[in-house]
Parts: structure tokens; C-alpha cells; sequence
């Protein structure tokens, strides 16, 4: 085996990993339109525009969520949440170089200009990233999904849930309020919270996606947990291969997975998408992936 | 001659409830289309004051039914498909019209002329436009009716003499 060590990454544009569809609204537009758009297209976030069509903000679940505690009307226009200005990269921008800058500002999404008019062409955003990495690996013959039970071993170390996973549960208890859910999920910087029952086990899940339709269907922030969680808790194993657990959240449209000690139902953190992109790309350490540093999230 | 909007739209038309679940929504366009003899591809969404408040489209269920990272899914070989639609759909439980259903809706009154309404759509890639008057549903014009409107045009011509 070389022991030369190869980035993914290296040599990657941005042009290879964004999502060429833009959800856009004017800033005008009222929040439950944003929040239909966010469930509709399965993304965190939108770009706000003004009436030259000029970007002018981000509007992204974490907004949203601020609105729905401060009880603003779901009519209320966009320009009254949004985050500005908004971020951009270039396409031809090596893929490393966005990543430093999303690195840099704490976010998770930047908004891709083409150099040669200024104009938006695309998102790029830690999932679609993931799924570039994961892609390439299951083409990658020393791929854990390559090994038939006649391969000889390799040698190459496999990387586990264990070794990328964010260690330390928060939970709420399932009497505790949405306002409560919310000053956790936000404190915390955290996209869903294990809800647990009086004996500490684990019962459902809370997400900003859940706070968002509550907010959407009226539902009031005096409301128990236990009324708003998801069931069943999508979890793996620390012990868990690290490219089964990403394969299990990229066709699954889960964003995370909250991760069970070896033999035991006790939860010992949780495993995301943005974990997966800031460690590695998944699958042995035969190669090394762009290590994307986030020092908060 | 049908020149305008009042002439060509459907006022035998259906509306849905933004609380109600997507489920129950795939069962009324099912049932709507029964009725009516064609494909209904789209329903005006009205509040309980019967305000149009948006327009869901077979399309945006469809949008939100879709994996996310289903672009990748052509390049890689080892996709387990057994069960995906069942999650999808365990998925959609919660979701209701008013949470996919599109808001920023066009409207178009009962004399707005056909040629005006082809161009609205084909500009703005809509297929079907409310027909409103003093905030009041009239109809809708589907893109089809303005299709076999020019047909019969085509159809009828007769030679002369």
C-alpha cells in the first residue's frame, strides 16, 4: 500500500459540490413562506433579496426559530429575521478555500457566485459536501462496500462512529416546555435534543425541523415536549462503521444520529452530517479528507 | 370566440384546507380527478375564510417525497432501496398542506385576455392561474384549457369557398 497520503479533496472546486437550485425570497415575504420552502426542499436555509433581485440576507432554520420565540406572526416579512449580509464564494474557488471561510464565520452554508457575471448560481452547504466525500469512497477499491468476503485484508485502519462522533448528550425531560426546547437547542448551538423520561431513557427527539412546523401549525411554546418529539430515535453504535452510519443518514434524509454505547441502550452523543464533514471522508484512513475545523456548532 | 379568462376557466374546481394532512390530500386529488375525468394536477388552498392563501401542486409533494441526495444516487451502486419509500411517507405524517403548498401565488382577473394568460405562464412556468375578482375565486384556467382552446381554433378552420 503507497504511503503517500492523498486528499479527496485536493484539486476540488467548488463547482463540484454545490446544489445548482437556489431557494430564493424577497425580503418581503412572509416567514411561513420561508418555512414552506425550508420542509419543501429539505434545507436549512434560504437567500433574501431585495426588489433589484440583489441579495441582501440569509434566512435560515436558527432564524426562524428566534421568531417563533419571540411570538412574531408568522406573517411577518423576512427582512425582520434574516441574518445580512450574506456570504458568497466563488465557483471556481478551490473546495478547501470555502470551506475555511464557512470555517471562519461559524456557518454552514455559503452562496456561490459565478466570476464571470456576479451572478448566483448555487449553495454550498456540509451535507452536499459529505455526499461528495461518500461518493467518492464507494468508488474507492479498498471501500469497506468493495470487500467481498474472499478480499484479503488490507491492512487500513477503519475509522469508527467513535472517532468523529460530538461526545455529551443534552436532553430535556418530555414535561419541559417548547420555549424551554428552544433556549436549549440555541444555548447549546444544537439542531435536536433527546427527550427523556423521569428514569433518564431516552423517548424521542426534538429537532429544528419539528420547532419549525410547530410554529407553522400554530402550535403554542407552552406545549410538553413529549406532544412535539419524533419517534422512533435514529441512533447507531460507536462501534459502528463510520461509512455505514453516513450511508444510513444520506438515504434516510437524516441530518444525525444519536449514537449508543457498545451493548447498552445508554446514549453517548451524537454523530451529524457536519461531523462527518469535519473529520474525514468516511471510510479507512487510506486517505486523508479535508479536515474541516468548526469550533462551534 | 373564447378571448378571456372568464370564457376558458373551470369553475367546477376544488380547494383544499392548509391543515390538512398530505396524506389526506393524495386521497382528494385521487378523488378529484375521479370526479372531474382528467388529471387534477394542482388545487387552490383556502384558509378558513376562504381566502386563497396558496396553490399545492402534485409537484410539491412530490418535491418533498424526494431524498435529498438522490443526485448521487445514479453514480454509486450500493443503494438500498428497500424501505425508502416507507420512511418518506412516515416522514410526510406530520406535514400538512399549508407546510409544502406554494404562497407566492399569481392570480389573474375574469377578463384577462388568453394571450395575457399564455404569457404569464410560459414567463413565469406556471400551469395553472386562479381567477380572482373582489377576492373572490371565479375559477381556474389550466394550461390545457388554453392548449385545446387553440386547438379547436386549428381544428375548426375550414377551407374557403
Amino acid at each position: 500500500m503507497s504511503k503517500s497520503v492523498q486528499n479527496t479533496l485536493s484539486g476540488k472546486v467548488v463547482a463540484s459540490a454545490i446544489r445548482r437550485r437556489i431557494n430564493i425570497l424577497g425580503k418581503n415575504s412572509t416567514i411561513s413562506s420561508a418555512i414552506s420552502t425550508l420542509i419543501k426542499y429539505k434545507i436549512g436555509g434560504l437567500l433574501v433579496v431585495d426588489e433589484d433581485q440583489s441579495p441582501i440576507g440569509v434566512v435560515s432554520k436558527t432564524n426562524i426559530l428566534g421568531a417563533y420565540y419571540a411570538s412574531l406572526p408568522l406573517d411577518s416579512p423576512l427582512e425582520h429575521l434574516m441574518t445580512s449580509p450574506a456570504l458568497f464564494c466563488q465557483l471556481d474557488d478551490p473546495l478547501e478555500k470555502a470551506l475555511g471561510k464557512m470555517k471562519e464565520h461559524q456557518i454552514y452554508r455559503l452562496y456561490v457566485k459565478d466570476p464571470e457575471n456576479d451572478s448566483v448560481v448555487g449553495a454550498l452547504a456540509y451535507p452536499d459536501i459529505v455526499a461528495i466525500l461518500y461518493e467518492y469512497c464507494s468508488r474507492c477499491p479498498q471501500s469497506l462496500f468493495s470487500q467481498t468476503p474472499d478480499s484479503t485484508e488490507t491492512g487500513i485502519e477503519r475509522s469508527l462512529v467513535a472517532d468523529c462522533m460530538t461526545r455529551g448528550i443534552k436532553s430535556v425531560n418530555m414535561d419541559e416546555l417548547l420555549y424551554q426546547v428552544v433556549e436549549e437547542l440555541t444555548m447549546h448551538h444544537m439542531g435536536a435534543i433527546l427527550v427523556i423520561d423521569a428514569d433518564g431513557h431516552g423517548r424521542g427527539v426534538i429537532s429544528k425541523t419539528d420547532l419549525i412546523l410547530a410554529y407553522n401549525h400554530g402550535v403554542s411554546l407552552e406545549t410538553p415536549a413529549s406532544e412535539m418529539m419524533s419517534v422512533p430515535i435514529r441512533s447507531c453504535r460507536e462501534n459502528d462503521m463510520l461509512e455505514e452510519a453516513i450511508r444510513s443518514m444520506i438515504f434516510s434524509d437524516v441530518h444525525r444520529l444519536f449514537v449508543k454505547v457498545p451493548n447498552s441502550e445508554e446514549f453517548s452523543g451524537v454523530f451529524s452530517l457536519t461531523d462527518a464533514a469535519r473529520n474525514k471522508s468516511g471510510s479507512c484512513l487510506a486517505c486523508t479528507s479535508s479536515r474541516i475545523q468548526i469550533t462551534s456548532h | 370566440m373564447k378571448t378571456v379568462a372568464r370564457d376558458i376557466m373551470d369553475t367546477g374546481f376544488h380547494t383544499i384546507s392548509p391543515q390538512t394532512p398530505i396524506s389526506e390530500a393524495v386521497k382528494i386529488f385521487k378523488q378529484a380527478s375521479g370526479k372531474e375525468g382528467r388529471r387534477i394536477f394542482g388545487m387552490m388552498v383556502l384558509d378558513d375564510s376562504g381566502k386563497l392563501v396558496g396553490m399545492l401542486s402534485m409537484y410539491d409533494i412530490l418535491l418533498f417525497m424526494r431524498p435529498k441526495h438522490v443526485h448521487i444516487w445514479g453514480k454509486m451502486d450500493d443503494i438500498d432501496l428497500a424501505g425508502i419509500i416507507d420512511r418518506s411517507c412516515e416522514k410526510a405524517k406530520s406535514i400538512r398542506v399549508g407546510d409544502i403548498m406554494s404562497q407566492e401565488i399569481v392570480t389573474i382577473g375574469p377578463n384577462t385576455h388568453k394571450f395575457m394568460i399564455l404569457d404569464i405562464m410560459i414567463k413565469q412556468h406556471i400551469r395553472r392561474l386562479p381567477v380572482v375578482e373582489n377576492d373572490k375565486i371565479l375559477g381556474i384556467v389550466y394550461i390545457s384549457d388554453l392548449f385545446y382552446d387553440v386547438l379547436d381554433r386549428f381544428t375548426d378552420v375550414r377551407p374557403p369557398g
